[in-house]
Parts: C-alpha cells; sequence; structure tokens
C-alpha cells in the first residue's frame, strides 16, 4: 500500500518532469516541436512496452469509436501550451492553473452528463479553484 | 519557499490572456482524457496511449510543416541549442500512463490516484521553480501564488472526492 502511494506521488511528479523538459526545449526550438518529440520519444518507448504487455494491435482497435483516436490530436496541443505557458508563469502556476481548467470542466461534463456525484462538495469545489484563478491575477 | 537572499527576479503577474490559455488547455485535457480512457476502456491502457502518441507524432508534423511554409523564420528559438537531455520528456510522460495504470487498478482507485497525483505534480512544480531546475528561469512563488495555488488543490481535491464518493 505505502509503495501504491508513493508511486500515485511519483506519477504527478512524472508530469511536472515532463512539462520541465518540455518547456526547456520549447525555449530552444518552439512549443509545437517540443510537443512533437515528447510524442515521438513516448511513442518509441511505448512500442516495447506494448509487445511485452500483448500486442502492437489489439483485435478491438478496429472497431473503436472515432473520437477514441482523437486523444493524441489534442494532446499535441495541450502539450504545446504546456511548454508556452510555463516559461511566463513558472512551474507551480502552469500547473495549477490546468489542473483548475481540468476540474471545472470535468464538473461541467458530469453535470452535462449526469454522472453522480455529491452536489455541495461539486459547487464548493468550483468556487474555491474560481477563487484561486483569481488570485493567481492579483499582486 | 519564501524569499530571503533570492537573487531570483520578482515574477510578474500573469497576463489574463495567460490565464485564459491555460484554462482552455486544461479543458482540452479533459477531452483528451475521456478520449484517451474511451480507447484504453476498448483495448488495452497501454495500446490507448500508444495511439494517443502515434497520431499526436502525426498531427504535429502536420501543424510544424503548415507553421515552416508560413513562416520559415520561426526554425530556431531564441535560447541557443538544447541539450540531449531536454528531448526526453517523452520518456517520463509516456511512464506517467503505465505508472498511473498501476496505481488507478489498486485499492486506491482513480479518486486516490488522482488526488496523490496533484500532491507529487504540485510538490515538484514548487521545487522546480524555487531551484530554476532543468534550465528553466528560478522564480520564488509570490504569496497569493501560494493562496491561488491552495485554493485550486482544496477545491480540486472536494471535487475528485465529490465523485469517488457519490459513485
Amino acid at each position: 500500500m505505502i509503495w501504491m502511494v508513493l508511486l500515485g506521488i511519483g506519477s504527478g511528479m512524472l508530469v511536472s518532469l515532463s512539462r520541465q523538459l518540455n518547456g526547456r526545449l520549447a525555449l530552444s526550438t518552439s512549443a509545437m516541436q517540443s510537443s512533437f518529440w515528447n510524442h515521438l520519444v513516448g511513442f518509441v518507448v511505448l512500442v516495447p512496452c506494448a509487445l511485452l504487455a500483448g500486442s502492437l494491435w489489439p483485435a478491438e482497435a478496429v472497431s473503436a469509436h472515432w473520437f477514441a483516436w482523437a486523444g493524441g490530436a489534442i494532446g499535441v496541443v495541450f502539450v504545446a501550451s504546456g511548454s508556452w505557458l510555463i516559461p511566463r508563469l513558472g512551474a507551480a502556476l502552469t500547473g495549477g492553473l490546468l489542473v483548475a481548467g481540468q476540474m471545472l470542466s470535468s464538473v461541467a461534463f458530469d453535470l452535462l452528463r449526469g454522472v453522480d456525484a455529491i452536489l455541495w462538495m461539486q459547487i464548493s469545489g468550483v468556487a474555491l479553484i474560481l477563487l484561486g484563478v483569481y488570485l493567481s491575477r492579483r499582486g | 519557499m519564501v524569499a530571503r537572499t533570492s537573487s531570483a527576479e520578482a515574477p510578474r503577474r500573469p497576463h489574463p490572456l495567460e490565464i485564459l490559455a491555460a484554462l482552455c488547455a486544461g479543458s482540452l485535457l479533459t477531452l483528451m482524457l475521456l478520449s484517451n480512457g474511451m480507447m484504453a476502456a476498448h483495448t488495452t491502457p497501454i495500446f490507448a496511449s500508444l495511439t494517443a502518441h502515434g497520431v499526436g507524432s502525426l498531427v504535429a508534423v502536420l501543424l510544424l510543416g503548415v507553421f515552416w511554409v508560413r513562416r520559415p523564420a520561426l526554425r530556431r528559438g531564441p535560447g541557443g541549442r538544447a541539450p540531449l537531455w531536454a528531448y526526453l520528456g517523452g520518456i517520463s510522460g509516456a511512464l506517467t500512463v503505465v505508472v498511473s495504470t498501476v496505481v488507478v487498478n489498486s485499492s486506491l482507485a482513480l479518486t486516490g490516484t488522482m488526488a496523490l497525483g496533484l500532491a507529487g505534480q504540485v510538490a515538484l512544480a514548487l521545487i522546480f521553480d524555487a531551484t530554476g531546475a532543468l534550465g528553466l528561469e528560478r522564480r520564488l512563488p509570490r504569496r497569493n501564488d501560494l493562496l491561488a495555488l491552495a485554493a485550486i488543490i482544496v477545491g480540486t481535491l472536494l471535487i475528485i472526492f465529490a465523485r469517488g464518493s457519490g459513485a
């Protein structure tokens, strides 16, 4: 259990590490080029992982919904945005504001799709996040 | 954490457009996770990440092609040559998928994984900022940056646990 907790924290640290590296690369190239290298290097690393885990092309892949294929295209813009933001806002504020946008939109999605959740906690969460975004703007 | 003997410049206030861009990019992350989650449920998490990285590489090449045709001068940024290690962000990005898949399937479940991941992400980001690690500018957070982060973290935890206990 303690190992899982450490792994969980580690997975978050990997996010910051990758954003920091991509941000450094973008200083010498551009945000979009850093996003390209991030995806290409990740792909090269994942090929042997997929081979070890089973196959490079599971039979179900053909029948996947079109939207299931769109994640990579969205991710390119997301990673490029992170590389663009991190030299401007710093790592902590970049991460915080990205999480803020993620949480606000995911609550909107949950409400639209009628996902079961405790409403007062969601509403106070949204209010706190909006307060945080407001504070980040104040000197 | 607070400035004392620092030679680092006081960070400027973020521009509203930068804040807006970050919030929009965060919403893209929600869409991306929905899409990747759909692929992961239909096939496997590793295959979902593999296709996301493959499709992403192709789309990035296309977008770069458009940029380069229109503005050839932008091929090299202002920061000089990048060190080789700066190209390795994709490794930790790919590892994130593998590690978080393992943790999600433990007793920590999605809620615990998200909460711990948030903690790890913010902690390391603060360390990076305070030390100016990996070639990015050193910057000490302003008091309001820390307050903003605290409010966003508590708000995020509320939302994560609202879902975790409501399902």
